[in-house]
């Protein structure tokens, strides 16, 4: 019984200690570019709102692909998600009002998600093939409806609450940040919901055993991920006043990064909100530190590997050390 | 703090050193263009690429097919396919396949070597990176096609003999344009921020450093932040970094239009109406934003439309015999709210969408 408590004890331990790992990083990278640009505008209130402005829609299908990383799935259709979910709200504003275009953006997604799941259990395939197959289609969709044309977006209202406005003196880019993270901590760490997608993750038959309805836990995450995806094409559409067949094609390795090195595994049974959302914050400063070191844009590429490794390499010696 | 080094503080060394460490590890630069920029200082126009009812006759004779094999897809190729198809239905040329690389090479390769299953008879075709596709061009030619290429010239090839010629947008023509525009935009004195592409691209390298020529020749205009990108949607975070750094700008020039819709979504979140852009293309987000008065002053465009019914006509002529120049160009307009209509049309052969309508005529 006591090598028992002390093994739930040391998994705990190491559980709070993968979770800290981001906030070393996190410190290294903003301690080492407040040292390089402390002669610029690097540390000022206006640059960190440019991060969290910049990187809202990555950190919103970050913490949405966390819930699917938690059952031991991996959601590749997201950057498609956003493409199609932002065209559809895009066309329905040019005759409908809001509520309807916002409904239909988030059901397109939902809907992905929901097809997702299905085909990942109905055909007892890998999430990684089945996801493949849906952003095909879905970027083919979404290049198909918008015959590769933008799709503008005049409607004032719409790119003020999803795009560069504010609500309150605060930018609703960040409002959204935050009320996304907060519903998805609660629901991970308070809710009971949040425990059955750990236990799915870590193992199903165990999860099985214990009555948890494995089959339906690992859908809703799928249709989560796929909405928050929907979310972030809403963003993107309100921050651009339009939405384009391209948008979100380059994030989804961004986005796999963040949570990685949030501590959440790229295997299941282990997520970490918070952690999803400093990885993308973590991404977004390293972005926003090399272009205001007036680097080239080769060397910014060279640099964000080396930065990323330093920082990695810094929070694995401090958790060892700690 | 002060720093041991010759430098002013710590953070300078670190940044020096960083810089070199960098400079070290890349150890390539970027290979020159392949082909002499002067040659487009001696370009044909393609308004006197004409085909004489006779000639129309002989191409018709012949029962002639054709492929497209571009490089990607967008509005702008659209257009240039609209006008290829219509030149073509003109000479009674019959379209056998469209491709699209998606900007990928290896798809090119196997687009052209699907596409020479066909036997077309002409080719029209823009490179997504010659020296990787020029095999697949050369076997695809070999069964007697002609190739007329757009803008980017294949290595190792020979006009007149491998291919018929390269028609392009007047680059040089444009750039200088667009620092005529950015000019006007500051009345001939300002705070100048440039995003260019940083990448080697035959049109887009000519157009900025054109544009970076011509702005020298105006004293007043002062360019204080020069920024690269390799992908349109990293412009965002560029343009408000260069704001940040420079809050005295009054203009950027930007290398194309879909890049410069990060820099215009930059500025409006930074609340900065006052910045003017200007950029190269047409695209209905910036031209809505141009039409409502925003921050997107003017920009350059080229005639999509009329570089496919070129190609098109230079590819048929070919099948007779006929010589083209190396380099045919085509003209380009300079775009500003009052003509925005006009240029539309003229551009892509058809009018303008409803809603860039609708916010012109309010």
């Amino acid at each position: 019984m006591i090598t028992l408590t002390t093994n739930i004890n040391s998994v705990k331990k190491f559980a709070v200690k993968r979770e800290a790992f981001i906030y070393y990083i996190f410190l290294a990278v903003l301690v080492f570019f407040a040292i390089l640009l402390h002669d610029t505008a690097f540390l000022s209130l206006d640059n960190f709102m440019n991060i969290v402005r910049q990187t809202a829609p990555i950190t919103i299908m970050a913490v949405g692909l966390t819930f699917a990383l938690a059952v031991g799935h991996i959601d590749l259709s997201i950057g498609s998600v956003v493409a199609l979910s932002a065209l559809v709200g895009a066309m329905l504003l040019q005759t409908t009002g809001i509520p309807i275009a916002v409904a239909g953006a988030l059901l397109t997604g939902v809907a992905v998600g929901l097809i997702n799941g299905v085909l990942i259990e109905r055909l007892q395939v890998s999430s990684l093939l089945i996801t493949l197959g849906t952003m095909g289609v879905v970027t083919g969709i979404a290049r198909q409806i918008s015959g590769l044309e933008s799709v503008p977006i005049i409607n004032s209202d719409f790119t003020a609450f999803f795009g560069a406005g504010d609500i309150f003196g605060i930018p609703s880019l960040f409002i959204w940040t935050i009320g996304i993270a907060a519903i998805a901590y609660i629901a991970m760490k308070k809710l009971a919901f949040g425990r059955h997608l750990l236990a799915v993750g870590g193992s199903p038959k165990a999860a099985l055993a214990m009555g948890i309805k494995v089959t339906r836990i690992r859908l809703y995450a799928l249709v989560i991920s796929s909405a928050a995806a929907a979310l972030a094409g809403l963003l993107y559409a309100g921050r651009l006043h339009g939405a384009r067949y391209t948008l979100g094609e380059a994030d989804l390795l961004t986005v796999i990064a963040a949570v990685a090195i949030g501590g959440t595994s790229l295997f299941g049974g282990r997520a970490c909100i918070i952690g999803a959302i400093l990885g993308s914050w973590l991404m977004g400063m390293i972005n926003n530190g090399l272009i205001l070191s007036g680097f080239s844009t080769n060397e910014q590429m060279i640099a964000r590997g080396v930065i990323l490794i330093i920082a990695v390499a810094i929070g694995v010696k401090e958790l060892k050390n700690g | 703090m002060k720093s041991w080094l010759p430098f002013k503080s710590h953070a300078l060394t670190m940044r020096y050193l960083f810089k070199g460490l960098l400079g070290y590890i890349l150890l390539f630069n970027y290979a020159a263009n392949a082909v002499d920029i002067q040659q487009i200082h001696q370009a044909a126009q393609s308004t006197d690429v004409t085909v004489s009812q006779a000639q129309a006759a002989d191409i018709k004779a012949k029962q002639l097919t054709a492929a497209l094999v571009w490089h990607g897809s967008s509005s702008w190729v659209s257009a240039v396919t609209r006008g290829a198809e219509d030149a073509f239905a003109d000479l009674g040329i019959k379209v056998v396949a469209i491709t699209d690389a998606q900007f990928d090479p290896a798809k090119q390769v196997a687009d052209l070597e699907n596409v020479t299953a066909l036997k077309p008879d002409i080719i029209l075709s823009l490179s997504v990176d010659g020296t990787s596709t020029q095999a697949s061009y050369r076997k695809a030619i070999s069964g007697g096609a002609e190739l007329v290429l757009l803008s980017n010239p294949i290595p190792g090839f020979e006009q007149g003999k491998d291919y018929v010629g390269i028609v392009t947008d007047d680059m040089l023509g444009m750039g200088k344009a667009a620092a005529t525009l950015v000019a006007d935009a500051v009345n001939g004195q300002g705070q100048i921020g440039m995003i260019y592409h940083d990448a080697s691209y035959f049109i887009t390298n000519n157009r900025d450093q054109a544009f970076r020529q011509a702005l020298s020749a105006y004293p007043k205009l002062n360019v204080i932040s020069e920024k690269g990108f390799l992908k349109e949607h990293e412009t965002s975070n560029i343009a408000a970094a260069m704001v940040l750094q420079n809050p005295k700008l009054d203009a950027i020039y930007v290398s194309w239009d879909t890049a410069a819709e990060g820099v215009i979504e930059a500025l409006r979140s930074l609340g900065r109406r006052d910045i003017k852009v200007i950029t190269h293309d047409l695209g209905i987000n910036n031209l809505l934003d141009m039409a409502m008065n925003g921050n997107m002053y003017a920009t350059v465009s080229d005639r999509p439309y009329d570089i496919g019914e070129t190609m098109a006509k230079l590819g048929a002529l070919s099948t007779l015999g006929h010589q083209a120049a190396p380099f045919t160009i085509v003209p380009f307009d300079t775009v500003k709210r009052n003509n925005i209509n006009a240029i539309w049309q003229q551009a892509f052969k058809k009018p303008v969408p409803k809603l860039l309508n609708q916010a012109l005529t309010q």
